[in-house]
């Protein structure tokens, strides 16, 4: 007990209070980064009800096969976060902190794929904006036979979006990272774990955020 | 007490929530690379929506949570929808305005050096 009235704020009635004030201030932070991310996406969407043929041929330059690594990867991330909590309200630490090196291995995982996604786009001259000029033949895609009208629009969208989500993944990926060293120090209790929570719900929309991009971007 | 309030989610639950997670991701893939015609929008996106409620409600708890955290997410998806319905109601009604091919915006013919008209 003497643990818990140092976490506990004086102008708190209660950990309960605490807690529930703390999440939905969360919760509202995350509703901003929901509509931060509606913008792209209805950018997105008038792009693609004007010029719907053009982005369903500039998305087969996307590889599915690397989108659905990274959904499954982030799943994974978010199912290893949720088990977290679970522990963490156990009071059984060793188990989070190994789990929250998980997800932040899972993030590494998928920033990894990320750069290689980048960089093979690169290589061959998507860009966003002026620089775009696709060049060279891959898996039998001729990509100069992508260089159309409103191509660009969509690969700009595309960096946009993921760019942002993938700074998103680097915060989270920071965040963890003190989460563990805190873990490390004893610093949670079933009573007080009010930051593993609230980076919780954060990476938990980051992958629902990915759970929208990766059909809208490669599959559709 | 404090941490008797805290609901904690059976592991069965969270495992079953990864696993159709997983299978709904599969299940997208494939009904993608088949061509469904006017469908594969829909189907995709009613597959991630299905997928993003099964995250919020289970893995970010907002079915055991205080009902005043679903409110604001609820509120902030309406006003996405807001954000897009307003949007396309200009987008999708401009005719020509919204469809020119890149060659029609530029100037096709110099600038007139008349006075611009006085207010």
């Amino acid at each position: 007990m003497s643990s818990a009235d140092t976490t506990l704020k004086h102008y708190f009635v209660s950990h309960e209070q605490q807690f529930d004030a703390a999440k939905l201030g969360m919760w509202l932070f995350l509703v901003t980064e929901i509509l931060l991310f509606a913008g792209m996406f209805v950018a997105y969407a008038v792009y693609r009800s004007w010029h719907p043929e053009v982005f369903l041929q500039a998305s087969e330059l996307l590889d599915w096969r690397l989108g659905a690594l990274n959904t499954v990867v982030l799943l994974a991330s978010s199912f290893t976060v949720a088990l977290s909590i679970h522990y963490v309200q156990k009071g059984q630490n060793d188990k989070v902190f190994l789990l929250i090196i998980l997800t932040l291995l899972c993030a590494a995982a998928f920033m990894v794929v990320k750069y290689f996604e980048y960089s093979d786009k690169f290589s061959h001259g998507i860009f966003p904006g002026a620089g775009f000029d696709p060049h060279g033949i891959i898996d039998g895609k001729d990509y100069s036979k992508y260089n159309v009208p409103f191509a660009p629009q969509f690969f700009s969208i595309y960096f946009v979006m993921t760019g942002i989500h993938g700074v998103h993944v680097l915060v989270g990926m920071g965040m963890f990272g003190w989460l563990a060293t805190r873990v490390a120090r004893g610093h949670f209790s079933p009573q007080w774990y009010t930051p593993v929570e609230l980076t919780g719900l954060y990476w938990h929309l980051v992958d629902i955020i990915w759970i929208f991009l990766f059909p809208l971007l490669y599959l559709i | 007490m404090a941490q008797g309030h805290h609901h904690i989610i059976p592991l069965r639950t969270l495992s079953i929530v990864f696993a159709i997670l997983l299978v709904l991701t599969v299940v997208t893939v494939i009904t993608a690379r088949i061509d469904l015609g006017a469908l594969n929008v829909p189907l995709a996106l009613s597959i991630a929506g299905f997928k993003a409620i099964l995250v919020a409600m289970i893995f970010m708890a907002l079915k055991y949570d205080n009902k005043v955290n679903l409110l604001a997410v609820v509120l902030g998806v309406v006003f996405v929808v807001v954000f897009l319905a307003l949007t396309f109601a200009d987008t999708e009604f401009r005719g020509n305005l919204g469809i020119t091919e890149p060659a029609i915006t530029e100037p096709v013919s110099e600038p007139s050096d008349k006075e611009p008209p006085s207010h």
